[in-house]
């Protein structure tokens, strides 16, 4: 029998390229994982470690990191603690993550000696962990132990590298498979199924983000922006989002539309109706995180003392956090309170990769002049109290209460806070008393809509502003596509939703269509809180 | 040939590395330049009066571009030390050296020269004093370590410093993690006379009680009753017998929103009591629904009972209130008119009675408000805090500390201790030379501890602050010392004894004595 021809090209580079051609593509798929993980941490879910991470806190001082000590699982935490500031760059703390939650999983497969279709179980780990952070949303770092979300991966991570050398040292294969190459024993189809389940893993993280909580990527962004004093991209974002309404993310669109003059003209440009997003206290409890933001909300509405108040309270149940400090820091230049503005200045200079900050902010160092120059302090001294009252006296939020209860104003700026108080709170009488210092003037669109609403009421309002007729129009326009559903508060609620792309902006449209959940405020003031003992 | 060479470069590296691991010495420089003021020291430790057998006064030098600072000790009665800093400026003293030089030195003054290296060369500042008193102050210093804060508490101890180091230990921390079942705050320790045989704190909230140690034993009772407006709160011990005063106050706070001042502590109702230890019973000694008695505090001898009180606050004059504005919001809008004066009441150790009240401190009719009266252990002085108003000094800028002589009625001011800042929370020594006390001198916000001594004309010195192993402790701990207390020995009971005790037992409730 004559032997079969191979059919082999005849020349050395002609047999390469054959080979090429025959040997069908096999990826590295720990390296696949590591890109992917690290390119969801970093570009994707990269804000909201970043945010994690203000509200973490470490330092390599024991006296700082005392309220760690003695708490369970302690050496972690500050293990944790320390590798999140990495996410100070989340290209940085994302590589770090990717590299814990890769490794880890082809040490799994290593240190189980998983071969074939078995390889697929390795990855079961790193799926949970990032499965769990994305759906656990703002409980990643919100009231909850901060260092576990890099103390975990990396614990796993030291704990199978440990376990791989010792099979490594006592195993008779002294060589460690290659990372960035599939193993000699995969098949080509083994290869391609792997790299899509790890791809697969991670657009499922993607997934759960979006579509469970898609709040999330939102409002630490607008967080992030807010620490780069952007507050128009914050505004932008939020009106990006306009169709989504949680508490989180109004609050930082309404303290970025106050330090840009706008809180009385864009206010109603994004949809108030508050879903009650995924969020636990202490021990798990359910809360609506009011706690999030009332610490910023006190701040960018002038309410220094209180902004104080409540992050001292946070300090006290959270422990420090790099956000708190920086917060106290504002508040102590502020109020010039120099030392104290020092002291926080000092223990953020412990804090890894907050130069920065420490040098914008402590040149204002009992120089007043400066912090006055500041455009976001500025802003903020536009809305300080001109007298001083007690917390006590007034609704709660304190932010909201505060504003609704403002006779008197240093500026034009504090008079639209409190307007838009009462615009929000869709307390008419209050804000039609409280209108008439802009008589004359044309008021920002969102007076003007509401003046215009209530002047059938208040027929005479119109009087005090004869420019604000040519509205007339839109508002007849609109209450005549709305009848039909605006006699009862069922086909109101029914409707909200549908007609908010069209007259999303609108005040009349919020206030028929808006927060139609929120029950009626009760008019309980803070004083019960006066009647709490004394620490 | 080669591996022994290698072997000793290895080991000259070795020997190189543990050299400069080992602790550096410092020397006096040669040449420098004079500076016209004295160092800036963080804490301020500059011409300060000291008992001889405190923790050395480590320091820091508060300039930015020295590299090196060198600190030449030298003692009136013989003795010197050389020590210094690095980079940090953080001047670290050996205890060893420290003690034997204040021991050499004991009446005696210690002449302290830093010198500083700028980039521009050596620098010396002018030289600063340490006064070494005769007269030792007591080795325990109790108190309570909290946030600055407002309602809430989380993570809050009761701490007792050793002042002839820097151990630190728990005498009872609550619960590190937060748990809602568990919740407590403690407060208000207090000893019988100087003497840690006993004891009292009080547990607030969950597992809540009057916690009174005897010994290393320890027991929850519950002081409350239908004629009790609260639970026990400011405590004193009687200086020999089981009888302990308190008041019981209905107190409240409010939240300044743009003032100075960040809180207002007021109290909407306070009585005194007295509970006799030995046999669990509480009775009124004060109630009088119209005054507002509260911070007993009895003599060294026990025939006294000192205490402050005020009277509501009066509406200011042309100020028409509606009828709807209720006695609790009429307290928290007049707080500034609450005056609290000093009174005092004789004490029958035998009958056990009291008698009737006079005053010592007026301040009404001055306008001003006192707190927290201490007599000092020979009973001539009564030290107290006096602010502008009421009666939470902690919080009041305008709070310092005062004395009145007993003996010649005098009033005044401890100038030289007192801060521009507040002044508040105090307690003498056993011997009476020496006065702790809380200040919010350092940063305006968290209270630190300072300690001055108090000499035979009954004059204060300049207060300094409680050294710590690192000088930047007070700048690093986000927390604020609470009641400090001097003793003269070591906590006997143990944490766990404590926890046990809040933990496991309910507390006995005490009986109420009709007087």
């Amino acid at each position: 029998m004559k032997p079969k021809r191979k059919n082999t090209p005849a020349t050395p580079q002609k047999r390469v390229e054959h080979e090429k051609e025959k040997k069908p593509l096999l990826l590295p798929v720990a390296v696949v994982f590591f890109l992917s993980v690290w390119a969801w941490t970093a570009l994707y879910y990269g804000p909201v470690f970043r945010i994690a991470r203000e509200f973490s806190f470490w330092a390599p001082d024991g006296t700082l990191m005392y309220f760690i000590k003695g708490r369970p699982w302690s050496a972690l935490c500050w293990i944790g603690r320390a590798l999140l500031q990495l996410y100070r760059w989340p290209v940085a703390g994302g590589a770090l993550t990717a590299l814990f939650v890769s490794g880890s999983s082809w040490l799994i497969g290593y240190c189980l000696r998983l071969r074939g279709w078995w390889r697929m179980l390795q990855y079961i780990p790193a799926a949970v962990y990032l499965w769990v952070t994305a759906y656990i949303g703002f409980d990643l770092y919100y009231e909850t132990e901060t260092g576990m979300i890099m103390g975990i991966p990396f614990v796993c991570f030291f704990i199978l590298s440990v376990l791989a050398l010792v099979i490594h040292s006592f195993s008779r294969h002294h060589t460690f498979p290659n990372i960035v190459r599939p193993p000699k024993d995969e098949l080509p189809l083994q290869n391609r199924l792997q790299t899509l389940v790890v791809l697969g893993i991670v657009m499922i993280t993607v997934g759960i983000t979006h579509v469970m909580r898609p709040y999330v990527r939102v409002v630490t962004k607008m967080q992030c922006q807010m620490m780069e004093q952007d507050w128009e991209g914050m505004a932008k974002t939020a009106r990006d989002h306009a169709e989504l309404s949680y508490r989180q993310l109004s609050a930082y669109y309404t303290m970025a539309l106050v330090q840009r003059g706008e809180q009385c003209s864009r206010l109603f440009d994004i949809r108030m109706d508050y879903d009650e997003p995924y969020m636990h206290g202490f021990e798990g409890l359910e809360s609506n995180g009011e706690k999030y933001y009332i610490m910023e909300c006190d701040l960018y509405a002038g309410l220094v003392q209180t902004a104080i108040h409540h992050a001292i309270e946070n300090m006290t149940m959270n422990g420090p956090s790099i956000r708190t400090l920086k917060l106290l820091t504002k508040c102590a230049l502020l109020k010039g309170e120099w030392n104290v503005a020092e002291k926080y200045l000092g223990v953020l200079q412990h804090v890894p990769f907050e130069d920065a900050f420490v040098k914008r902010y402590k040149p204002m160092v009992g120089n007043m002049a400066l912090v006055d120059a500041d455009p976001e302090f500025k802003m903020i001294r536009l809305t300080e109290p001109l007298r001083d009252c007690f917390e006590n006296f007034l609704t709660q939020p304190v932010f909201l209460g505060y504003n609704a209860t403002l006779m008197e104003g240093r500026s034009v700026n504090a008079l639209y806070n409190s307007l838009a108080v009462h615009i929000y709170t869709k307390s008419m009488p209050q804000f039609m008393e409280r209108v008439a210092p802009l008589a004359g003037a044309t008021p920002p669109a969102n007076i003007s809509d509401a003046v215009l609403l209530m002047s059938s009421k208040y027929p005479q309002v119109l009087k005090l502003f004869p420019n604000i007729e040519y509205n007339r129009q839109q508002l007849m326009f609109f209450m005549q596509s709305v009848r039909p559903y605006i006699k009862s508060f069922e086909a109101r609620t029914e409707h909200a939703r549908e007609l908010f792309p069209k007259w999303k902006g609108y005040y009349p449209y919020y206030y028929f269509f808006g927060n139609l959940k929120a029950t009626k405020r009760k008019d309980a003031t803070n004083e019960e809180s006066s009647k709490h003992g004394v620490n | 040939m080669k591996t022994y060479k290698t072997q000793g470069v290895l080991l000259f590296t070795l020997l190189l590395l543990l050299v400069s691991c080992g602790k550096r010495s410092y020397t006096v420089p040669a040449s420098f330049t004079e500076a016209d003021s004295v160092a800036p020291l963080y804490p301020d430790y500059t011409d300060i009066t000291i008992p001889a057998n405190i923790a050395p006064l480590n320091f820091s030098l508060r300039e930015s571009s020295p590299t090196e600072v060198v600190a030449e000790l030298t003692g009136s009665q013989g003795g010197k030390l050389v020590t210094g800093g690095g980079k940090d400026l953080k001047v670290i003293m050996d205890s060893l050296q420290w003690r034997t030089l204040l021991e050499q030195n004991r009446g005696g003054d210690i002449k302290v020269v830093i010198y500083a290296h700028f980039p521009s060369g050596w620098v010396r500042y002018k030289t600063h004093t340490l006064t070494v008193a005769r007269e030792d102050i007591d080795p325990y210093l109790s108190y309570r370590l909290i946030e600055p804060g407002y309602e809430l508490y989380r993570q809050l101890g009761l701490y007792q410093r050793n002042l002839t180091n820097f151990e630190e230990l728990p005498i009872y921390e609550n619960n590190r993690t937060f748990s809602d079942k568990d919740n407590h705050c403690v407060n208000c320790h207090n000893y019988q006379n100087y003497s840690t045989r006993r004891m009292i704190f009080h547990v607030r909230a969950r597992h809540g009680g009057t916690v009174i140690v005897e010994d290393d034993k320890a027991e929850k009772v519950q002081i409350k009753g239908d004629s009790i407006l609260t639970a026990g709160v400011y405590p004193s011990w009687h200086p020999t017998l089981p009888l302990i005063a308190f008041s019981t106050n209905k107190t409240g706070q409010a939240f300044h929103m743009y003032h100075p001042e960040k809180i207002e502590v007021i109290d909407e109702a306070s009585d005194l009591l007295l509970y006799n230890a030995e046999r669990n019973e509480v009775s009124l000694i004060l109630n009088d629904s119209t005054e507002y008695e509260t911070f007993p505090c009895w003599s060294p001898d026990g025939r006294w009972l000192y205490y402050c009180t005020a009277s509501e606050p009066a509406v200011p004059e042309g100020v028409q209130l509606p009828d709807s504005i209720d006695p609790d919001r009429r307290r928290v809008m007049f707080f500034e008119n609450f005056y609290y004066d000093i009174r005092r009441l004789p004490f029958n150790e035998k009958s056990g009675t009291f008698g009737s009240p006079e005053t010592v401190v007026d301040c009404r009719s001055r306008h001003r408000s006192a707190s927290f009266p201490r007599v000092s252990p020979d009973g001539r002085y009564l030290l107290f805090a006096e602010g502008d108003y009421g009666q939470f000094h902690i919080w009041h800028r305008s709070s310092d500390l005062y004395v009145k002589d007993l003996q010649n009625d005098s009033i005044y001011a401890l100038a030289a201790a007192n801060s521009e800042d507040v002044d508040s929370y105090h307690s003498w020594s056993s011997n009476g030379r020496w006065i702790v006390f809380s200040s919010r001198r350092i940063d305006g916000n968290y209270t630190r501890l300072f300690i001055t001594y108090f000499d035979q004309k009954g004059q204060a010195r300049k207060a300094f602050c409680l050294p710590q192993g690192d000088p930047e402790h007070n700048v690093l701990l986000l927390k604020s010392y609470n009641v400090p207390e001097l003793t003269r020995d070591a906590v006997r009971v143990t944490e766990q004894t404590l926890r046990k005790c809040i933990y496991d037992t309910e507390g006995t409730t005490a009986t109420f004595k009709k007087r």
